[in-house]
Order: C-alpha cells, then structure tokens, then sequence
C-alpha cells in the first residue's frame, strides 16, 4: 500500500509549514513563515465553541435586505459617519488656511496671523492623525464584524438546504455566495458606504470653502472642469470593467491551458505533440497579452488624461482668476487657493464614480443572498418534529413511490422491512434506483408517495439531528476532509477521546498504517485525500462510521472501487462494524451480497425479489440469472480461501 | 466491425498559415504534427542557462529583448518628468506676476498650462504604454518559455511533482516578477523626479527647500515599517480567507458526509472559529492600516505648514515671493513619491526574487530522456521489439526489473501477465522511452532505442492506457490528437473502427461535443473507445494495450476486442492483461514475476505446466469482478472535480468552481441522480432475459 510513499516529500520545498494550518497550499511563501508563526504567537486560542443551530431559517434571516442588515448596527454606523467627518474637514483645510496665511499675513506682512495660522495648521494635523487612526479602525473593523456575522449567517442557511439544492447548482455558484457575494457587500460597505461619505463630504466641504472665497469662479470648477473629469471617469470606469473582465478571462484561459495540459502531460509526451501544443498555447498566452495591452491602453489614457485636465483646470483658473484678481474681486491668495483646491474636487469625482459599479454589484451580491436565505429547503424538517427516541434499527418502506421530479419516477411502489440487526443486501443494475432507497432511508429525499418508518416512526415527523446520529452511511466514494487523519475518524463525535479513536481504527484494522505514517493520526489528509489509496480511504471512512456508533449503517457501493486484497480488509472490518446493527449493503459484486441474510433484487424501480441467496438461487429468478453469469465471469475461477459462498 | 483501416504513417499535410512566416521551432517534422497557426511568435529570448548567475543577470535577456519599448518609455517618462516640474514653476510665476502687477493678463501663463497639459498628455500615454508593453510582453515570453519546458520535461520530473504547485509557480510567481519589473522604471523616474523637484527647490532658496524636505524621510521610514508589519499579516489574512473557502467547498461538495452525519451544526461551529481566525487577522490589518496611514498622509501635510510658516515670514521679509510658495506646494508632493514607493519597490524586488528563483528552478530541470548527438530516425519501422538484460527502477527506488529480456516480432501479438506491481507497465513505460533503463537496453528493429531521435520512436509506439486521459476539447480534438492534421473522413474512419461512432453521433453536437463540458461525462468504455480510435488514427506499428479493457463491462467489453481486433491488425502488439478474455487476443502469453519473465508459451500451456500462472488470472479475474460494473459517478460528479485533476490543490479547485460557475451562470440543471450510462444492459439484468 502506498501510504506512506508521498507525505511531505515534495518537490522545492512548497508544503512543510502550510500543513499546520491544515492546507497543503496555503499560500504563505516561505520566506515570510517564520514572521507569520511569530504573528500568531500572541493570537489568543479560539476555542470551537458550539453554535445555536436551527433547521429552520431564523425568521430574521428570512428576509434578507442591506437595510435590514445593517439596521442592527445604525449607531455605530452614525458614529462613523462623524468620526469621516472630523476627518475629512482636518484632511482639507490646508489650503483654505494657506490662502489666509498669504492673505492675511504675508500680503499684510503681519506675520503673528501667519503663525497663528500655521499653528491652526498644525492642529488640524493632530486631530487629522488623531481622528484618522479611529476612523479607519472603527470603520473598517465594523465592516469586518458585519462580513464575519453574515458569512456565518450565510453558511448556516446553506447547512439548512436539501441534498436536491446541491445536485441542482454546481458547487462553484453556491461557493460564490460564500465568496465573491460575501466580498462584494464588505466592499459596499467599506469602499460604498464610508467611500461615499468621506467623498461626499470633501466635495461639500471643498466646495462650500470656493463658493464662500468667490462664487463666480468656484461655478467655473464646477460647471467647466467637474463635468469634464466626471465624464472621462465614467468613460473609463466601463471601458476599463470589459478590458479587466476580458483579461480575467483570458488568465483563466492561460491557466486552464497549463492544468490541462499538465494533467495530460503523458498522453502529449506520447503524440508528440509538444510543437503543436506550445504553439496553442502562445496563442493563448498572446490573447491574454493583447486582453491586458487593450487594458493598458485603457488606463494609460486615463490617466494621461487626467492628469491633463488638472493642468488644464489650473490655466482656465489662471486665466479667468487672473482676470478677477485684476479687477480686485479675488485675492491673490483665493487664487492659490483655487489652484491647490482643484485636485481635491478631483479625488471624490473618480472615487465617486467608482462607486456606482461598487453598488451595483453589491446590489446583485444582496439580491442573490436574499434568494438564499429566502429558498426553503424541499425536505424540511417539520416545527412539530421529534425527537428521535434510541432505535432498535426496523426500517420500513411503505408502498414508496419516488422520483427526482415528479415525471421521472425512479421506485414504484416498493415495500420492505427491514428487521432490527438484520443485513440486508441490494442488488441490481446501475440505474435501477438501489442507491434511491439509501438516500430515501437517510431523508435526503421525501417520498412522492408512501412511507419510510424507523421503529415505526414516519421519518418525516423527527428531527433530522436525531434520526441521521442514529445512521451511518459509508458511501462508494469516501470523501475526506482537510484536517488530520483523527479529525475524519472523529468527524461524527469530534468530543470523541484518544481511547475511542484508537479503538475505531483498531476495529478496522488499520492501526498498522496509521502508526507507520509520519504523525500517526495527526497526519494531515492532503487534497480530499489523494495520498491515501482508495481502499485506505475507504477503511477511514468506516473506521468514522464506527466510532459514531450507529444503530443503522448503509453502504452505499462502499467496496465497489477496490482490488481484491482491500476489499477482503474492508470486509474483515465489516464484520466488526456490522455486529448488532442492522445494515443496508447497496452492492454491485455478489460476492458483497451473498454476506447478507437476506438480498433485494432491484429492477427498473421495482422490487422484484426478495430472500436469502439460496432461496434466490433456487428460484431461478433474476438472482439466479446473475449469480450464474458472475460463476462464469470470475466465481469458477476464483482462489478458494477467498471464496465466501 | 469494420475492415482493416489504413491511416498513413506520418502527419502528411500541414495546415499551417503558409504565408506566416515560421521560425524553425513552429515548423512540424516527420514526427512532431502541428497544425495551429500561429498568431503570436515564439518567445523573444530565453533565460542564460548558467544556474551560478543571480536571478536578475538571468532574466536578462528576456528584458533585453523589449528594449524598444522599454527605452521608448523611458524617454517618454523623462519628457513626462520635465514637464511636471515645469507646471509648479509656471503657476507659481503666473501668480508672482499678478502678485506684482494686479492689472496685468495672465493669459500667457493660462496658455503655457495647456500646451503643457497637452505635451504632458501625450508623454504621459507613451509612457504608461510603453512600460506595460513591454514588462507584459516579458511576462508572455515567460509564461511561453516555461509552458515549452514542460512539456519537454521527462515523466520522471512529473512523478515528483505536483501540477498545482508549477499552475501556482505559472501563475503568481510569474506575475510577481511581472509587477516588479513593470514597476521599477516608474520608481526610478520618480527617484528623478525627486532630484530635479529637489535641485529647483535649492535654486530656489536653500533652506525652505531643506524645510519641505525634512519630512520626506519619515515618509519612507513609516512606509517601510507598515510593510514589514503588513506584509506577513496579509498573507495571513489571504490564508485563512483560502481556509474558509476550502472549509465551504469540503461542505458543499462533501454534503452528503456532512448530513448523513447530522454534523452542520459542527461544521457551523468550525466555520465560525475559521471566520473568527480570519477576523482576528483582518482585524490587526486594519489596525495597521488606521496606524500608519494617517501618519503617512499628514507627513507632506507637516512639510506644507512649516513651507508656510518659514516660506512665509521669508516672503515678509521679500526673500522669497508668494509664487515660489505656490510651486514649493506643488513639488512637496512630488518630493514624497519616491520615497512612498521605494519601501514598496523593495518589497517587490524581495517578492520578485523569490518568485524569479522559482521559476528558473523548473527552467533548470533537464529533460533526462533526450536525444543523443548523432540520433537518427526511426525510418520506415517494422515493430521487431527486443528487450536485452534490462534492469530498471524509478527513481532512486529498487529495481523493478532485473535482467530482463523479452523479443517480439514485427506483428505478432503477446499478452504480459503477471500480479499487480510485478512491472508489467514499467516494460510499456520503457519501450516508449519514457524513463531510460538502467542497465541492458531495449531495441526497436535491432537499433538501441537511445540512439534513435524520441519523437521517431514514440511514433512508432502507441499506448493505450488502462484509464484513458482525455482532454476538455471536443471528442475530434481528442481522436485527431496524434495527427491534429487528420481529415474529418479519417477521425470518423477511427471512431468507427473503434466502436464509437454510435455514441458519438448520439451526443448533441456529435464530434464537436466538448468532454466535461455541461456535464458530458463519458463512461470508461465509452472513453477507452476514444483513445482506441486516437491511436488508430496515430497509426504506430507497435501497440501497446497497457490493461485497456480493466474498466469496462462485459458486453462493452466484447465490442472493444472487436475495436482491438481491428487496432492490432498488423502491428506488433504486447498486452498488459489481467483477464483471460483479454488475453485470449494474443497467441503467446508471458508470465512476469519479480521483475523478470518466467513463463513462455499458450495459455493453455501455460494453465497446464505453471500453477502460478492460474494463481494470478484467479487473483485478476476477481480484481475485475470490482470493475463488473464501471464505477459509478458519485453524485456530486461534477465534471470540473473529476479525477482528471486530483493534484489541484483546494485553492485552486475552489479557483475552478468559481470560474465554471462564472462561465455556466445559465446551466441546466444537473443530471439526477442515477446515471443511465448504461440504460437497462448491465450484466446480470440483461443476460436474464
């Protein structure tokens, strides 16, 4: 078994550290490691603190809008918006203080206002450092808390939806809620919301300070140079959202590229086709560069442009100030004033047009996170549910008819008991719908019609929480999590202790492989567990079936996918596993099967027999049609001490 | 099954652009097929080989290559540089006018502005044109250079390697040196800038411009201290950001885990403390950030003050005039930006540096399978096969085959059988030189295989592996893809000798459907017939079938000995089998154990003299009992998460879904649950009645 072969061997060194925080690829360079771990030194432990969880939507969450988001917080928001204030007006007074200084002290030569003035500077630029370092702390650490409680709150109603949501939306668009959506709000909130109110103040500020020195010229900035600035902003903010959306694109192009071709890297090197395929790729990779050529384009003349039009704005002052100042109605210093105010009209302008693409997209962000928390789950747990009491393991399906849509019925009609600590074995073609019942018994599904009881309870009156602790299911493909080898062993009862740990994998027979392995039991399970071979993958998964101790265990196919020499491991662990329980054995080898006491044959959707293997058998039935098929393909040459029949 | 097909051996046509005028490296060989044109020419230079250089001597030439651009924009930004600090002085010279003369026009000044704003305007573009041009054209070369390496990379650099660390290396490692080298002409002409600003403030008066420049090293001197308090804190903050997407990607596509297990409200509880990690994080960014960053801003803010207190009571006194105040504002802001991004620029260079040595460490790999001085063609092959003493292992591992020997002649067809491990598919492996053997030497009609030219000999050999690779091209990309220049007749000739027109024709856009696009996701016959027809269409007169019928059903299966049948007509053929059915293809069986062949003869020689032989087809034929039925996709299958790709880390598969989920934002639903792979024919079921 190759379990051991690849830990920690890789290539340049790019893993070692990042697997202490649980992922293979972090994506902290080495080089800053050791400033980072001296980072987390003074991080205070977090404790995995048990969350209130309910099936049903808090009906606060249930309507999901910014107001209502941010509604809770209104007075912390309104103690933000007057620290922004206090801010921005110190950030701006310089140079209305600098037309005093030249007015009214050097023009005078009266140099006790200019030092009074200049103090008066200073001063600004205490309270300035001073209000800034709480604005941008309040502020930004508000954003954070809003993000961190949303983001919970979002996980949560996730956790809350059907098995049929998940099938139904690839798992990239429901991660985008989690994401993108998530992020776009926090950047509504940090650049939108506080943006547009330090924004909106300057320009109000700086313009209120012009109107008040000189009205005429200030409607010059506003109607001759704003509208010019504001236009080429909003020019460039479209343009430049295509240019930056094309080059995303391309760069995932280019990388798509790599991935696939490093994933076929055996097949090229076969064909030969390295030419042919570096060709392809530099015209992808050419793409990408004319995608950000074009972008480049884009911003160069931006901000050329830009930066011409506030030298542009400056002449028009001159010219038409000049002309003031000579008929006296302008002081020399108001026209240095207009001048060092220009670029302050400037910065808000961009910034405020940036803000329209901002909201828009918040605006999306919430409306998609409205359709979540407002989506109901299709099997629902029911407000009058209850609990679950300790199960002998009956399972019962009563006349079960069911389908993924209404039109397309998969079960007709099936009825089957179960008896408490029997194993019960289900066979069949792919398609038939022998994984259907799994998922049925399990309550990821409803039935269309009919009934599944536990100990003759209607699944749909008890609590999912109640009903799935006392159910295991060990499904063909084992999926592991990020996290050590004890964290997916103990991924049912995380409480679970070092004993019961160590007795899970000992009752599976795996306590040699994990001793052998670097960590032992904390050794990290890298990347959905690709190091691991399927057949060990598959023992963890049982080995987590065990330790939760249910009273019903389902295998969905679980010995499906692998070689002889594993499987008779899994099945020596099965029979640990199995002992007192009853268990649901979906199985496409009937060597699998013939292990139960007794077999259900599935046949497009409909239980067509039902016995033990050799009453099967002696029925002359579709069993017995396929227990002979399987003594032709493998059965009559198979090694005798693996035989089970 | 069809007749025999007869494809030519070599790539016959080129459908290359011919007026494009073609470096040699585009150009196809007898071996090597290329039919894409070529939009965008090879990489301008390439890297010196010297491993002793620093990194920046070796990334030379790439830079040197864009030296037109790069010196345009340089001097663009020198004439961008003159004229910012003419526009100060020119202000502050209208105002000393009017200062002097209330009546007098300020309309020359007001001109000079513009045509300044339109000279500054144009220099300006270039500029940023110029510099993007040409740091974006080094990163294309990059990005081409590397793709090129690696494919001509040996396997057994792949066996090391995982594909997500070089897409990283590929992606921000290239990008970092990118940025650096995008951004350090700007940081040295604003260091200019600095200087000229600085030298007229001095002609100007000495000790005001000492006062506006006083603060100035306190603005690098705090910039670099919030770096290097910032720096390591958001890389921090991106981990653990990349720690909550890994936990909500493991919940969504791991559901089934987490609800058969009632464990959301753990996973809930795990999230929040992964959250509450991230905030703690955000939470000490932002606190940096609210610490310094008012500190940074109100630096030049204390230098215009005292410009205003010393500049004034200098203008009382006529030593300076009100004019000259107006440009020392002006240039104080000028004089800041060197030294705001100078702290940030050696960050870069640190970055940079890092990622440079990255990069060039997959540049220095070797291929270690390449061809020898002197190495001819493969001409004309007959497919005779002779392994002679071979010992081999990988790696630095043991050996795997010891003393081997093996002869097979041109046309016939031997089954290797042996249990699993006992390096049947090394002797593939080997004969496509894919990893050198250690010791002997394997020939190809009488030639020692390391003397003839590679892509020669793999012509002449083609595989087909237990578990097909096929690409997200459209399945004629997939069947053409030894011979990109084969005719539609010709790919619809291989899909129909190998079995797999019908399926073909079936899917909705026929041989254009894209594999794994909308959830087009072949099952294992139907996926092994594709690559049976992309070998046909190859054509190799040697034939490796390395376990290619393992996960197949057994109806299936008999359509693809048909396939198979049709693949080794004429072609020397060795059969990596597991199963009786499959062996039965060839005349002469081997028996491998311990690195080496032990029996020689019929299968029913073989069945009869050596009991080791039925001990590993008993053994085998219950290893294909797992594979009765082909595995079923699990439900959550998405064809993005397929193992295609197991290497991706979790970064980058979450990467992945969000760029489908971007790409699909009007998909159909999935498929249910139950695949109809195989509709109602399943063995068992249909063999009933």
């Amino acid at each position: 078994m190759g379990w051991g072969g690849h830990w920690g061997g890789g290539w340049g060194g790019g893993h070692g550290g990042a697997a202490a925080a649980g992922l293979p690829f972090a994506g902290i360079p080495p080089e800053l490691r050791d400033a980072v771990e001296k980072i987390e030194e003074h991080e205070p432990e977090i404790p995995l603190r048990p969350v209130d969880f309910s099936q049903r939507t808090p009906e606060a969450d249930k309507h999901f809008t910014l107001r209502g988001f941010l509604r809770p917080h209104r007075m912390s928001i309104v103690g933000a918006l007057i620290l922004v204030g206090i801010d921005t007006a110190t950030l701006h007074v310089g140079p209305l203080l600098t037309q005093l200084g030249i007015d009214k002290g050097i023009i005078h030569k009266n140099f006790g206002v200019l030092l009074t003035v200049c103090l008066l500077y200073f001063g600004s630029i205490v309270v300035n450092s001073i209000t800034g370092y709480f604005r941008l702390s309040f502020t930004g650490k508000l954003g954070q808390r809003l993000m961190h409680k949303l983001r919970i709150s979002t996980f949560s109603q996730i956790q809350r939806l059907s098995l049929d949501f998940f099938t139904k939306e690839k798992a990239g668009r429901i991660m985008t809620r989690m994401t993108s959506d998530i992020e776009a709000l926090q950047q509504l909130f940090s650049d939108g919301i506080v943006n547009l109110a330090v924004q909106g103040i300057t320009l109000v500020f700086v313009i209120g300070v012009l109107v008040s020195m000189h009205a005429g010229l200030a409607a010059v900035v506003l109607f001759a140079i704003v509208p010019v600035m504001a236009a080429m902003t909003m020019w460039f903010r479209s343009a430049s959202d295509t240019a930056f959306l094309r080059v995303r694109d391309r760069i995932a192009d280019v990388l798509s590229d790599l991935s696939e071709t490093l994933s076929g890297i055996r097949v090229l090197t076969m064909h030969n086709r390295q030419r042919h395929n570096a060709i392809r790729h530099r015209n992808i990779a050419g793409e990408h560069m004319d995608a950000n050529l074009t972008a480049a384009r884009i911003s160069g003349a931006y901000g050329a442009g830009a930066e011409s039009i506030g030298i542009l704005g400056q002449a028009l002052i001159l010219m038409i100030g000049g002309g003031m100042v000579a008929r006296g109605s302008l002081s020399v210093g108001q026209l240095t004033a207009f001048i060092l105010y220009l670029t302050a009209v400037f910065a808000p302008i961009t910034q405020l047009v940036a803000l329209h693409s901002t909201y828009q997209q918040g605006k999306a962000a919430v409306t998609k996170l409205a359709d979540l928390f407002a989506m109901q789950p299709s099997v629902p747990e029911r407000a009058d549910a209850i609990e679950l009491p300790p199960i002998a393991g009956e399972i019962e399906l009563r006349d079960v008819t069911f389908g993924y849509s209404p039109e397309t019925v998969v079960l007709h009609e099936v009825d089957l008991r179960i008896a408490p600590g029997e194993t019960f074995a289900l066979v069949g073609p792919t398609g038939a719908g022998k994984s259907t019942i799994a998922k049925l018994v399990t309550r990821f599904y409803d039935p269309l019609a009919g009934q599944v009881l536990v100990d003759g309870h209607d699944l749909r009156n008890v609590t999912f929480d109640s009903l799935r602790r006392q159910l295991g299911v060990v499904p063909q493909e084992p999926f592991l999590f990020a996290g050590s080898i004890r964290d997916n062993i103990a991924f049912a009862r995380p409480d679970a202790t070092d004993e019961e740990v160590a007795a899970a994998v000992a009752a599976v027979g795996i306590t040699e492989v994990v001793d052998r392995l670097p960590q032992g039991l904390d050794t990290p399970c890298h990347e959905r567990g690709v190091t691991l071979s399927s057949g060990e993958r598959q023992l963890l998964a049982l080995a987590r079936a065990f330790l939760a101790q249910p009273r019903v265990l389902i295998l969905d196919e679980a010995t499906s996918a692998l070689d002889l020499a594993t499987e008779s491991m899994v099945e020596r662990a099965l029979d640990v596993v199995l002992q007192g329980r009853t268990a649901i054995l979906i199985a496409h080898r009937l060597n699998t099967a013939m292990r139960a006491d007794r077999i259900g044959v599935i046949e497009a959707g409909r239980l067509v027999e039902v016995g033990s293997h050799d009453e099967l058998v002696a029925l002359g039935g579709r069993y017995a049609t396929m227990h002979e098929l399987w003594v032709e393909h493998g059965g009559s040459v198979r090694a005798p001490a693996t035989a089970s029949v | 099954m069809t007749a025999t097909v007869n494809f030519p051996r070599r790539p016959d046509e080129v459908l290359v652009d011919p007026d494009q005028a073609m470096v040699p490296e585009d150009r196809p060989t007898a071996y090597e097929p290329v039919s894409v044109v070529a939009r965008y020419g090879p990489p301008r230079a390439t890297v010196k080989p010297n491993p002793d250089l620093n990194w920046a001597r070796r990334l030379a030439p790439l830079v040197f290559a864009r030296k037109k651009h790069l010196v345009l924009g340089l001097i663009a930004s020198v004439f961008t540089l003159v004229i910012q600090i003419a526009i100060p002085r020119t202000a502050g010279l209208a105002i000393d006018a009017i200062s002097r003369n209330a009546s007098g026009s300020l309309a020359p000044y007001a001109f000079m502005l513009a045509g300044l704003a339109a000279a500054r305007a144009t220099a300006s573009y270039v500029y940023r044109y110029q510099l993007q041009r040409s740091s974006l054209g080094i990163e294309t070369d990059m990005r081409n250079m590397i793709y090129r390496h690696l494919t001509r990379l040996s396997f057994s650099f792949f066996d090391r390697v995982q594909s997500g660390q070089l897409i990283s290396r590929a992606n921000s490692d290239i990008r970092a040196v990118q940025m650096f080298l995008g951004f350090a002409p700007t940081v040295a002409i604003s260091i200019l800038t600095f200087f000229a600003a600085f030298g007229f403030m001095l002609s100007i008066h000495v000790r005001l411009a000492l006062v506006a420049g006083m603060t100035m090293p306190f603005v690098y001197l705090t910039g670099r201290t919030m770096r290097t308090k910032m720096f390591p804190i958001s890389w921090m903050v991106q981990a653990r950001t990349a720690s909550l997407a890994t936990i909500v990607e493991e919940n969504v596509t791991g559901v089934r885990v987490v609800k058969s297990h009632a464990a959301e409200a753990q996973q809930i509880s795990l999230l929040q403390r992964a959250a509450e990690r991230w905030l703690w994080a955000s939470n000490l960014q932002v606190d940096i950030r609210a610490r310094f960053q008012p500190m940074m801003q109100n630096f030049p803010r204390i230098a215009l003050a005292f410009v205003l207190l010393y500049g004034g009571w200098l203008a009382i006194h006529d030593q300076v005039t009100v004019g000259e105040l107006v440009t020392f504002n002006g240039y104080v802001f000028m004089l800041q930006a060197p030294f705001m991004m100078l702290g940030f620029l050696m960050v870069m260079a640190q970055r940079s540096s890092a990622s440079a040595k990255r990069i060039l460490e997959i540049i220095d790999q070797t291929p270690e399978i390449q061809d020898r001085p002197g190495a001819f063609d493969l001409v004309d092959p007959q497919g005779d096969v002779r392994f002679e003493e071979v010992s081999f292992g990988y790696g630095a591992g043991e050996n795997i085959l010891t003393d081997f020997n093996l002869h097979i002649s041109p046309g016939e067809t031997v089954a290797l059988v042996g249990r699993t491990g006992c390096g049947k598919s090394t002797v593939a492996r080997l004969l496509a030189r894919f990893y050198d053997v250690r010791e002997g030497r394997v020939l190809m009609d009488g030639n020692d295989i390391r003397d003839l030219t590679v892509p020669s000999l793999r012509a002449a050999v083609g595989l087909v592996l237990d578990e097909p690779f096929l690409f997200s091209e459209p399945i004629r990309d997939n069947i053409n893809y030894g011979r990109p220049t084969a005719t539609q007749e010709e790919v619809e000739a291989a899909a129909r000798a190998a079995g797999a027109e019908d399926f073909i024709l079936e899917l909705p856009a026929g041989y254009d459907t894209v594999i794994g696009e909308r959830g087009y996701t072949l099952s294992g016959g139907q996926r092994q017939r594709i690559a049976i027809a992309r070998t046909l269409l190859a054509n190799p007169p040697v034939l490796v079938l390395d376990d290619a019928t393992s996960s197949v059903d057994v109806q299936r299966e008999q359509e693809i000995h048909g396939a198979l049948a049709t693949l080794m007509e004429g072609r020397t053929t060795l059969i990596i089998a597991h199963r009786l059915s499959t062996i039965s293809l060839a005349k002469r069986v081997l028996l491998m154990e311990g690195g080496r062949i032990i029996a020689d003869g019929t299968h029913e020689e073989l069945m009869a003299t050596v009991p080791q032989y039925a001990e590993v087809l008993a053994r085998a034929e219950d290893e294909w009992q797992a594979a009765h039925n082909p595995p079923k996709p699990s439900d959550l299958d998405d064809p993005l998460d397929s193992d295609d790709e197991p290497d991706l880390p979790p970064q980058l598969r979450a990467l992945k879904h969000l760029a489908a989920a971007r790409s699909n934002e009007a998909d159909t639903p999935r498929r249910s649950f139950e695949p109809e792979t195989f509709g109602g024919s399943t063995p068992g079921a249909g063999g009933g009645q």
